[in-house]
């Protein structure tokens, strides 16, 4: 909040007038709470006097609210032409011309408004407090459907927990070069299969904490499937997947194979 | 089954004003002068047995609205809109517009002396207020008017029952920038006085019997 002292003495007389820039609403609202809180005649506005007011005023104004600087400029503005018209020697005009006249007139017209704006006011907030049909609804407006789950409560329970919350940290993205490499991966898969007819895939990852080796691993056995030399198979999604072993592979004559279709 | 009881299941069933020609649609039974007698009927019954209701006329029409005294009740609901109330730039601007319609956005801003563009827009959102016409100036700039919203908004049956500006501590006479200080305010009304506010006959009719806006009737100098 922006409050600025105006010493209003043009004699002298030490007035300070509590000026709160932000609440007003334009130059002429800041003219009119000048004009209103030293109770002058509104048809006989020393214009001197409140120019000095206003321009002290609009002094105080911060850099936020130089976008409505230039109104309260061209207010200025017009209260010097004002003022110039007066102290000029009065030949053109008659005597009942006053430059005042167009301000006084602006003045009075927002003051209506603002007496207007006061009964729109009233008037809306008594018609809020009105209400129509079809406001207040059941608290509960959403209907149940009934669907009966072929999940068990072990099954829910057991994907809850498996789930892992999202951390909130930023990822950060890091390029290295590959520390697991799928040909050890495919190894491991067929030394495996080669004292068990199966194999399960989890097992293969116990031994290993980081995630570039379940990844690795994947790979592998899906690159072995593609060659026919390992067979997969899931029950269903995200259930156990098990490796299982094709006849006629033994690790040595698969990897040479391996190698030699990639190149 | 009696006419009166057409008109409440009518009033009852929608959530909008309706005007009596409307609610005459429901029966062969029905015209407007027998919507208007049953509404009266209506009105005093829900009166007479302190009703939580009554019959309130709205823009140019007639809803059934909760009394007032129950307002805090019924907030209690989160469906019930909390009142969503315009700020004071915006029911400045729209006071203007509401008595100099059709009015331009250069005379809005002559008159607040502050930029307006973005509280008209603001008002259009809101559908409080429309460009009703253009006016003859270079560009032919949009002239803005209330609309029917602009009444149910703040519960209007018309544009009469905002204040009369005569009504006001302060009176102006006409429109006219005057040459003198003396001839911006006096005592005795001048006819002019009424120029600003559109409450004549033939424009309230317009009003409620056209759409939502009130059409342009004649260009602004």
């Amino acid at each position: 909040m922006k409050t600025h002292s105006l010493d209003t003495g043009d004699t002298g007389e030490e007035i300070f007038l509590i000026v709160d820039l932000e609440r007003f609403r334009g130059p002429l609202d800041l003219l009119l709470h000048l004009i209103r809180q030293q109770d002058i005649d509104i048809f006989e506005i020393p214009i001197s006097k409140i120019t000095r007011q206003f321009l002290l005023a609009i002094r105080s104004m911060s850099v936020e609210q130089i976008d409505n600087a230039g109104e309260f400029m061209e207010m200025a503005a017009s209260l010097l032409r004002i003022k110039a018209r007066m102290l000029l020697p009065n030949t053109t005009m008659s005597d009942d011309d006053d430059p005042r006249a167009e301000l006084v007139y602006r003045l009075l017209e927002y003051e209506q408004i603002q007496e207007i704006r006061a009964h729109l006011s009233v008037a809306e907030s008594q018609r809020s407090r009105q209400f129509g049909k079809g406001f207040v609804s059941p608290i509960n407006r959403i209907e149940k459907i009934e669907v009966i789950l072929d999940t068990t409560w072990d099954e829910v329970y057991a994907a809850a927990i498996s789930v892992t919350v999202p951390s909130i940290n930023i990822v950060e993205h890091r390029v290295t070069t590959r520390l697991v490499a799928m040909e050890d991966k495919v190894d491991l898969i067929l030394h495996a299969l080669q004292r068990l007819k199966r194999v399960e895939f989890s097992g293969l990852l116990k031994p290993f904490e980081s995630k570039m080796h379940g990844v690795m691993t994947l790979l592998a056995g899906l690159e072995l499937a593609r060659k026919r030399k390992v067979k997969l198979r899931q029950a269903k999604a995200f259930s156990e997947l098990w490796m299982y072993r094709v006849s006629d592979s033994s690790p040595e004559a698969v990897k040479s194979q391996l190698n030699s279709s990639e190149g | 089954m009696r006419t009166t009881q057409i008109v409440e299941a009518v009033l009852f069933s929608s959530d909008a004003p309706l005007r009596s020609e409307e609610i005459a649609r429901a029966d062969e039974s029905l015209n407007e002068d027998v919507v208007e007698k049953c509404i009266k009927e209506l009105t005093k019954m829900y009166l007479d047995s302190e009703r939580a209701f009554e019959i309130k006329q709205i823009a140019g029409g007639y809803q059934i609205l909760t009394l007032s005294v129950y307002a805090p009740y019924l907030e209690r609901f989160d469906t019930v809109p909390k009142s969503s109330r315009l700020s004071m730039p915006a029911l400045e601007t729209l006071a203007i517009i509401a008595y100099r319609q059709p009015i331009g956005r250069i005379d809005i801003e002559y008159i607040r002396g502050v930029s307006s563009a973005g509280v008209i827009r603001t008002l259009q959102d809101r559908e409080l207020v429309d460009v009703i016409g253009r006016g003859d100036g270079l560009g032919r700039p949009l002239l803005y008017g209330t609309t029917n919203k602009f009444l149910e908004h703040f519960g209007f049956s018309d544009l009469e029952d905002l204040p009369r500006t005569e009504d006001l501590p302060v009176i102006l006479k006409g429109e006219d920038i005057p040459d003198s200080v003396e001839s911006v305010i006096s005592g005795e009304l001048e006819t002019k006085n009424n120029e600003g506010i559109m409450t004549t006959e033939k424009e309230i009719d317009d009003l409620t019997d056209g759409g939502g806006v009130v059409p342009l009737t004649s260009p602004v100098e």
